[in-house]
């Protein structure tokens, strides 16, 4: 029977490290997804994944209740904005970061697709520009609404999740919420066009 | 519902962020067209952020990654000690040693110490007054914490420290080696340093700032106890400039001796020597000396010195690595054994050849050392591969500077010539004086070679050891066996002046036009030799033609030698106070008229030799 967020931090607790290294298993890539979308950059992402397991490590006794996810997001999300701050790099987001094309995944579709009948480089190069294009949009939300968007969205934490998360009421999150899709709706790309 | 739908109802009724409502907005969907195509744009919209969707992905070597990481951080404990009962106690103490020390403090700036003293540890202030200290190295106590003395040590480093650093102890110097490179402003220095430990990860804290050492070339061993401290790699932290800190992993508790080698710019040595001639200007005693200049920032109290004679090849101007902020670039290169090394631990092989990678421990034979030595110190010389090294005995201390004059060697009775020489071409109507002697064991020389340097001639000027100065020149480097003339500058008692007595033209040839197409020269010159002074000299005088067409007759007492095509040399002996004559008549071929000499070289010659 698969262990709760609850006893896998109780036992952590207790010191057991393999309780530890599941709950990393389990939400690893999630924080890490969403680390990355809030910094366009995998290497400050990575930088930020480490500190905040750190700090689960450190603080996972003074986690009350069993919600333990929100509780991680919310480690997650300051350590982003502290690092934000820390860095003065709110904002300023690389145009040439997270393309496709040297990261960690790049490698991977590229082969996929290689490997593919259907591989077509045109095809491949407008996607590469939509996923930067994507990737940009979301960069340049404001640090709360980008959070918000990337928790709701990309990580299904339902809005009060994203509250408790963000420490902010409901309301606050659904108007954060709103004020990310409506700018996204201006700046983001048309996919139905490359699919003709 | 009257009218459109507004784009902020279609996307709170997308993503479900509306309170109330739904029913009505998804009713009007249904119904209108316009509504439902603007709906489905929005949604094509943001369907564009699932491009995004697959990003996140975490292998099992991130996972162990973190979770390495995160052990190794430790679990703190927030202790608020303010709502301890003892907390007002220890305030309490506290306040009442401050106030106790503050007037100390006062009464020390008083006598004498500036404001802009650097703060020490406690460590620095037990040192003595007076002196710089060597300040640049410090063991902190890393974020690792001391580990318990049964407990296994971890076999992960910790994370580098780049602030909150505790001071824990300022190791001094036990004993510094300084190899100076004079070619390369470069000095080899090796110091020793007597570290204490802590069982587990230690973090030692080097800085160099305003000296002008090569960070790249830090390198770092334990002298006691090599099986159980290893010095792991050396880090530069960030937002710190010009510090580097060594990751050592201690099996033991205590204190350890540890050798630290670097290279440095600013420290030089010169030589220069003092020749005194004997009366008769036959013998002369050479006196060799060293200076050495430490202009690196930093003080060399108490260091064996070494100087090496030859060029070294550089990369790097080390001045230029000392001043650059990231001199080390990205994080090291791997080792053999699968380890990653710091940056610099082996920096010292690459300068060199060969030659120089091993230099063996020092062993100087200091028996004469200490205070209230009289007898000046010896420089030993030994030969290395293609370098020469110096090494000046005992210890010296060599301030940031300051310059400190060595002697080399003292020979006597070295056997001298001196000879005069005259060339209108090189020096004009000027006659000058040399003196020759050889590097080699006839000469009382021939040990090692001599160095570059500045030489000022003296001869004794009466039988009391009174002195006059006879003159000065540069040598360059001088090799075992090799002769070596030293230039004294023009001399006044010995003159030479030549006269042309006659000349004339002769053997004309013409061409078919009538025109001169060739011609001799014959000149008739006297030179006369002149040696005022009470000592025999010999003389060396040349002449030149400025043509290779040239036939020379002088009379039988005259010897002269052909010194190159165009140039002969007459060697004459004067004794003291006396006076000859040359005389030589000289024939230049011009024109067709050269041909003649060319065609038949070799019997004109043989002709005039007759003649």
């Amino acid at each position: 029977m698969e262990s709760t967020d609850k006893s896998l931090v109780e036992a952590h607790c207790k010191g057991d490290p393999e309780a530890f290294s599941e709950l990393v298993r389990r939400y690893g890539g999630s924080v890490l997804g969403f680390l990355t979308r809030m910094t366009a950059s995998p290497e400050l992402a990575e930088d930020f994944f480490q500190e905040t397991f750190k700090r689960v490590h450190e603080k996972a006794h003074t986690l009350r209740g069993d919600n333990f996810k929100p509780w991680l997001f919310r480690i997650a999300s300051r350590v982003a904005i502290d690092g934000f701050r820390r860095r003065r790099r709110v904002g300023i987001v690389s145009l040439d970061e997270g393309i496709d094309c040297g990261g960690r995944d790049g490698g991977k579709v590229k082969m996929a697709v290689t490997a593919d009948s259907s591989y077509n480089p045109s095809q491949q190069a407008i996607e590469a520009e939509r996923t930067r294009q994507v990737r940009r949009a979301i960069a340049l939300l404001p640090t709360k609404q980008r959070a918000t968007l990337v928790l709701a969205y990309y990580q299904q934490l339902s809005y009060s999740e994203v509250a408790m998360v963000l420490g902010c009421s409901i309301g606050t999150v659904k108007t954060q919420m709103y004020r990310a899709l409506r700018t996204l709706a201006a700046r983001l790309p048309d996919i139905s066009g490359g699919e003709q | 519902m009257k009218g459109h739908l507004s784009q902020r109802q279609l996307i709170e009724h997308e993503f479900k962020l509306a309170d109330s409502g739904g029913e009505e907005i998804a009713e009007h969907l249904k119904l209108c067209r316009e509504c439902r195509e603007r709906a489905e744009r929005l949604r094509r919209k943001f369907a564009a952020l699932e491009l995004l969707r697959g990003e996140g992905s975490l292998s099992e070597e991130q996972i162990s990654q973190v979770v390495a990481e995160a052990t190794r951080s430790g679990r703190k404990s927030v202790v608020r000690f303010w709502t301890q009962p003892w907390f007002y106690t220890a305030a309490a103490v506290f306040l009442i040693a401050l106030l106790l020390v503050i007037p100390k403090g006062s009464e020390r700036r008083h006598g004498g110490e500036t404001a802009k003293e650097p703060q020490r540890s406690r460590g620095a202030a037990e040192l003595p007054i007076g002196r710089k200290v060597p300040d640049r190295m410090t063991v902190l106590s890393g974020i690792s914490g001391q580990e318990a003395s049964g407990s296994e040590i971890s076999t992960e480093p910790p994370f580098a420290p780049a602030s909150a650093i505790e001071l824990v102890v300022l190791p001094r110097r036990e004993s510094v080696q300084l190899t100076v490179y004079n070619s390369a402003d470069l000095t080899l220095v090796r110091e020793r340093r007597n570290l204490t430990l802590k069982r587990g990860w230690n973090w030692l804290q080097f800085m160099w700032a305003n000296t002008l050492i090569d960070p790249t070339s830090l390198h770092l061993k334990p002298l006691e106890h090599s099986d159980k401290i290893e010095v792991e790699q050396l880090v530069f932290p960030p937002r710190l400039t010009e510090v580097g800190r060594w990751l050592i992993r201690s099996q033991i508790s205590g204190r350890a001796a540890f050798e630290i080698t670097y290279f440095t710019s600013g420290l030089g040595w010169r030589a220069f020597y003092m020749g005194t001639l004997s009366q008769d200007e036959r013998r002369m005693r050479l006196e060799g000396y060293v200076r050495v200049a430490n202009s690196s920032g930093e003080d060399y109290e108490n260091a064996r010195t070494r100087l090496i004679v030859g060029t070294v090849h550089l990369l790097d101007e080390i001045a230029e690595l000392a001043r650059r902020k990231q001199p080390y670039g990205r994080p090291g290169r791997e080792l053999p054994d699968g380890r990653v090394s710091g940056y610099g631990g082996y920096g010292g092989a690459r300068w060199f050849n060969g030659a120089m990678v091993d230099l063996a421990d020092y062993t100087s034979s200091i028996t004469a050392g200490g205070f209230g030595m009289r007898r000046p110190k010896e420089i030993r010389k030994e030969g290395l591969s293609e370098y020469f090294l110096y090494t000046i005995e005992g210890t010296e201390t060599i301030p940031d500077k300051w310059g400190k004059r060595l002697i080399s060697f003292d020979v006597s009775d070295i056997e001298v010539e001196s000879l005069y020489k005259y060339d209108e071409e090189r020096w004009g109507g000027r006659t000058i004086r040399f003196v020759k002697f050889a590097n080699d064991q006839e000469h009382n020389l021939g040990q090692t070679p001599i160095p570059d340097g500045a030489v000022k001639i003296y001869a004794q000027a009466d039988g009391q050891g009174h002195l006059s100065y006879v003159g000065g020149t540069n040598v360059k480097y001088i090799p075992v066996d090799e002769e070596v003339e030293l230039n004294l500058g023009p001399a006044r008692e010995v003159v030479v002046e030549p006269v042309l007595t006659d000349f004339a033209t002769e053997n004309y040839v013409f061409d078919r036009k009538g025109n001169v197409a060739g011609w001799d020269e014959i000149r008739t010159w006297e030179i006369e030799v002149t040696n005022t002074r009470p000592l025999p000299v010999e003389v060396e005088i040349t002449r030149g033609f400025q043509t290779a067409y040239w036939t020379v007759e002088a009379g039988a007492k005259t010897a002269y030698e052909k010194h190159d095509a165009e140039h002969i040399r007459f060697n004459e002996k004067l004794a003291p106070r006396t006076e000859r004559k040359i005389k030589y008549k000289v024939r230049t071929f011009h024109g067709e008229r050269r041909e003649s000499i060319t065609l038949n070289n070799h019997s004109k010659r043989r002709l005039n030799h007759e003649r």
